[in-house]
Formats: C-alpha cells, sequence, structure tokens
C-alpha cells in the first residue's frame, strides 16, 4: 500500500505519433482498407528470413506511429511485389513501404552502401560503373569500349547534363544536416505542392 | 506515330557494365528478325526501382522521364533487357501519361537537367516480351538454325510480371510465356518449388543487407540444386549478378558446391539463330565456366 509499483509497460507518448505525417501516404495507397489479415506477411519473401513484417508496419502506418520511419525493418523489403498483388482489400504495401523509405531517407536514416549508390549515379551516370576488365571484355565482343551513356560522354569533354544531375537530383551529399531536421519541418512537404 | 520494327535501345547498368555478352547477343537477335536497334545517347541509369526510388520517388521520376525522352526524340518505342529497367521506365511513363498533374511537375523539373521535355510519345518493352511473347514461339521459329539440347531452370524475376496492374503480361502466380517460349528453342523446362519467388536482390538488400538477401537465394538455389538444371535461364541483368556472384558466395560461406552456368533469355535465343559460341560469351562466365551448347538432333 503506497508503494510505487514499477511500470513494466512502456506505453508511447503523443509525440511519438503524427497521423498527419502520413496523410498521403494513406490517400495513394488505400491503407484506410486494411483489416491486417496478414497476407502480405505471409506473401513476403524477405520476411521468410528477417523481422520484416508488413501488416505491422501498415498498422503503424494507419496508427500514425514515427517509429516505423527509424524502423531499420523497411529496407528489408525486395520490392517483390506480392503483398501488393495479393491484398484481398487493394492496399499497395510495397508502395507504403517506398513512401516510408523516402521520408527515413529525408530524415538521414541511410544505409552507407546506398549514400554510395548514389555517389555513383553522380560521378558516372550509372548506379554500377564500367571497370577495365569489362572494357577489354567489350572490346573482345566488337562493342564499342564505352557504351553510349552519359559516363562516355564525360570522358569525352561533355559532362553538362551529368552535371546538371549531380547539382539537381538524390541531393543525400548533405544528409547530416538532413538528419538534423526537425520533425516539423519534413511534414511540411514542400514536394507535395511542388507536385500540384 | 512511332517508327515501326525500330527500337530504342536502353542499355541500364548492369547489362552494359558487366554483362556485355547480354548486350551484343540482343542485337545480334533483334537485328535477325528485322528490327533495328537505335543508340541512346547520353541515357543514364533507369535509375533503379529498389534503391533510387526508395531515397527520394520524385526525383528518381525525372531521372526515369529524361531517359524516356531521349527514345522520343528517336522517334521509337523502347527495349529494354533489365527488369528493373523495364519496371521503371514502364511505371514511370504509364504515370506521367495518366496524370498531368505529375507530367506538369515532372517538365518542369527536367528543364533543370537541360532541353527536356516529356510528350509521352512511346511505350516501354522488355526485350523478353517482344520475343516471347508479340513475335512468339511460332513467329521466332523460322529464324532458329538449330536447337538446343538442354535443361533449365527458368527465373522470371520480378519487375516483368508485377505489379501485374501495370504490367498486364501475364499472371504473377504461374507465368507461362517463358516456359512456352523455350520449348521452341529446344530446351527442357524443369518445375522446382519456389519456382517464382525473389531472387532476392531487389529493394537495394543486396547492396546493403547482404544477409538477408543470401537468405533467400540459398532457398532458391537449394531448390533449383534439386531438379540439377543444365543452366539457370533468366531475364535480367540484376537476378543474372545474384545467380552468378550469389552460387559464389554459398561456396565460400556456406560449404556449398553449386556451379550452375547462369544465361539470360537473348544469349540462348543468339546462339539458337546461329551466333558464335564466343559471342554468346560463356567464356566470361563466373560459375559454369567448362558448359557448352549442344545441338540438339532433330528427330
Amino acid at each position: 500500500m503506497g508503494e510505487t509499483v514499477p511500470v513494466k509497460k512502456q506505453f508511447k507518448t503523443d509525440e511519438e505519433y503524427d497521423k498527419e505525417l502520413f496523410k498521403d501516404i494513406e490517400r495513394r495507397s488505400n491503407i484506410w482498407s486494411c483489416i491486417q489479415c496478414g497476407t502480405c506477411t505471409a506473401s513476403c519473401e524477405s520476411g521468410r528470413w528477417t523481422a520484416l513484417k508488413t501488416r505491422i508496419i501498415i498498422r503503424k502506418v494507419v496508427l500514425g506511429d514515427l517509429s516505423v520511419l527509424d524502423d531499420p525493418d523497411i529496407w528489408l523489403c525486395t520490392t517483390c511485389y506480392n503483398c501488393l498483388e495479393r491484398c484481398p482489400r487493394d492496399v499497395r504495401p510495397t508502395d507504403v513501404i517506398i513512401e516510408l523509405r523516402n521520408m527515413a531517407a529525408k530524415r538521414g536514416n541511410m544505409h552507407p552502401a546506398h549514400k554510395k549508390t548514389v555517389g555513383f549515379l553522380k560521378e558516372t551516370g550509372h548506379a554500377v560503373p564500367i571497370n577495365d576488365q569489362i572494357r577489354k571484355q567489350r572490346k573482345d565482343l566488337g562493342l564499342d569500349e564505352l557504351p553510349p551513356t552519359l559516363y562516355k560522354f564525360k570522358m569525352e569533354g561533355d559532362d553538362k547534363v551529368l552535371n546538371n544531375i549531380k547539382a539537381k537530383l538524390f541531393n543525400v551529399a548533405n544528409i547530416e544536416k538532413a538528419a538534423m531536421l526537425a520533425k516539423t519541418e519534413s511534414k511540411s512537404n514542400e514536394k507535395k505542392s511542388e507536385e500540384k | 506515330m512511332v517508327k515501326e520494327k525500330t527500337f530504342a535501345f536502353f542499355l541500364g547498368c548492369i547489362a552494359p557494365n558487366r554483362y556485355p555478352q547480354i548486350e551484343k547477343a540482343t542485337k545480334f537477335v533483334m537485328e535477325k528478325i528485322g528490327y533495328k536497334l537505335l543508340d541512346m545517347e547520353q541515357a543514364s541509369c533507369c535509375p533503379a526501382p529498389g534503391v533510387f526510388k526508395s531515397f527520394d520517388k520524385y526525383d528518381w521520376m525525372v531521372a526515369a522521364a529524361r531517359n524516356l525522352v531521349i527514345a522520343e526524340r528517336l522517334d521509337a518505342d523502347l527495349v529494354t533487357i533489365c527488369n528493373g529497367c523495364f519496371g521503371t521506365l514502364q511505371d514511370v511513363n504509364k504515370h506521367l501519361k495518366e496524370d498531368p498533374n505529375a507530367k506538369e511537375y515532372v517538365n518542369a523539373r527536367l528543364k533543370e537537367l537541360g532541353d527536356y521535355e516529356f510528350k509521352g510519345t512511346i511505350t516501354v518493352r522488355h526485350a523478353a516480351e517482344v520475343l516471347a511473347f508479340e513475335i512468339g514461339p511460332e513467329g521466332i521459329a523460322p529464324f532458329i538454325t538449330r536447337k538446343l539440347n538442354a535443361r533449365a531452370a527458368i527465373h522470371y524475376g520480378c519487375h516483368f510480371l508485377k505489379p501485374t496492374r501495370i504490367r498486364g503480361l501475364d499472371s504473377a502466380e504461374k507465368p507461362t510465356m517463358l516456359e512456352n517460349f523455350a520449348t521452341i528453342l529446344g530446351i527442357e523446362s524443369l518445375d522446382f518449388e519456389n519456382k517464382y519467388t525473389c531472387c532476392g536482390a531487389g529493394g537495394g538488400i543486396k547492396a546493403a543487407h547482404a544477409v538477408p538477401s543470401m537468405k533467400i537465394f540459398a532457398e532458391k538455389m537449394m531448390d533449383i540444386d534439386k531438379v540439377k538444371p543444365d543452366f539457370i535461364l533468366d531475364i535480367c541483368p540484376f537476378c543474372h549478378l545474384q545467380f552468378e556472384t550469389g552460387q559464389d558466395y554459398l561456396n565460400k560461406n556456406d560449404a556449398c558446391k553449386y556451379d550452375y552456368p547462369v544465361l539470360h533469355l537473348s544469349q540462348v535465343v543468339a546462339w539458337c539463330m546461329g551466333m558464335d559460341q564466343e559471342f554468346v560469351g560463356l567464356q566470361y562466365q563466373q560459375m559454369g565456366r567448362d558448359y557448352i551448347f549442344t545441338e540438339r538432333e532433330v528427330a
């Protein structure tokens, strides 16, 4: 009597929820229709081997649970589209995960290997750049040493388009800064107004 | 109207920069059946649907639209040899054709990259679908000079068929397009468990999370190993990369002894149309280096 009982269950506070943030996802991917049947989780190729539980991700988004953006599991989806194909309520879990990843990346949650891939695109126009062995192989096969893509033009001194891509697209270079963005800032969703 | 019997050939990244033999074989096949392939100058990565779409899907759309504009200027439908490129370019092409707001947004952003404007005049095709569906087994028969004596494990890959709402090609649960087509080439297609599952490479997990990626792949490979095919037949350079490097990884880390050659549909069709083994590129295989094509005796 009168003793403090230690709190066993950790309840989330209001600050950890924000339903407004996921409003666009709801509109585009139909998640209010979700009946939590679990067809998505059962169909998930990655979920067979990992902690990825698609059903729970959808539930968190419906509830506006912000922790889903820091959840490393959203990066384990192979985008095989099984869940999207099989959902009996026409929810699009794959699209939801992609949108969550967009938001997570904006908050700075991005794997170093992915940052490197972005770097390759900005430097060479390819996610997988060419190497010396393949250059030789191309010549042996009777192909041009370099394919007629942006990289070849860069090598020939015409890097105008590539520089524009570098400057204007996938600006995750200042990712540390992005990590410090306040929650409210990412909420403002500038892209939405641009899209309009 | 776009030019008939002409395609703007979109290479992507992995085909020209890792498996040029697929590029070579596709050019050979398309020319044999009377299609002209045009170079897409200044094309870039599609960009890959698993990684770049995950980072910023608006930027992804803009970069994809730029590639589409290059094909529009050539006045030809775009053909790709990769499921990832097919996924990105077809998704974006359809979306921009259907949604005027998105088109307006993308065109405004395209100006930042240079003199580009998306008009929506072309369609996006996959070489496998052109061969196996549009031309089909009957259409290809007159061009076949020799049949291949082989048993193959066919792998479709995910983005070729799914989402079916956008692709509209074949069933995603039990497709038959490639099996029907392979028969005319002399190939016996094998049934195995988990035939239509993912190879485990997509969605950026191959780059960032190698362990789960290899777990998914190991299950697939185990089922393939049970039916002992002569080779694995795919239609996507990224699956191709996963099958080649994945077998090597499992041999080194999981004490497996896999040694299955991996071939793209274009390579097999090219051989059946008389291309030399040297150009088909069997010598560049990382796996199954000893394998050579043998001709099926026609009874």
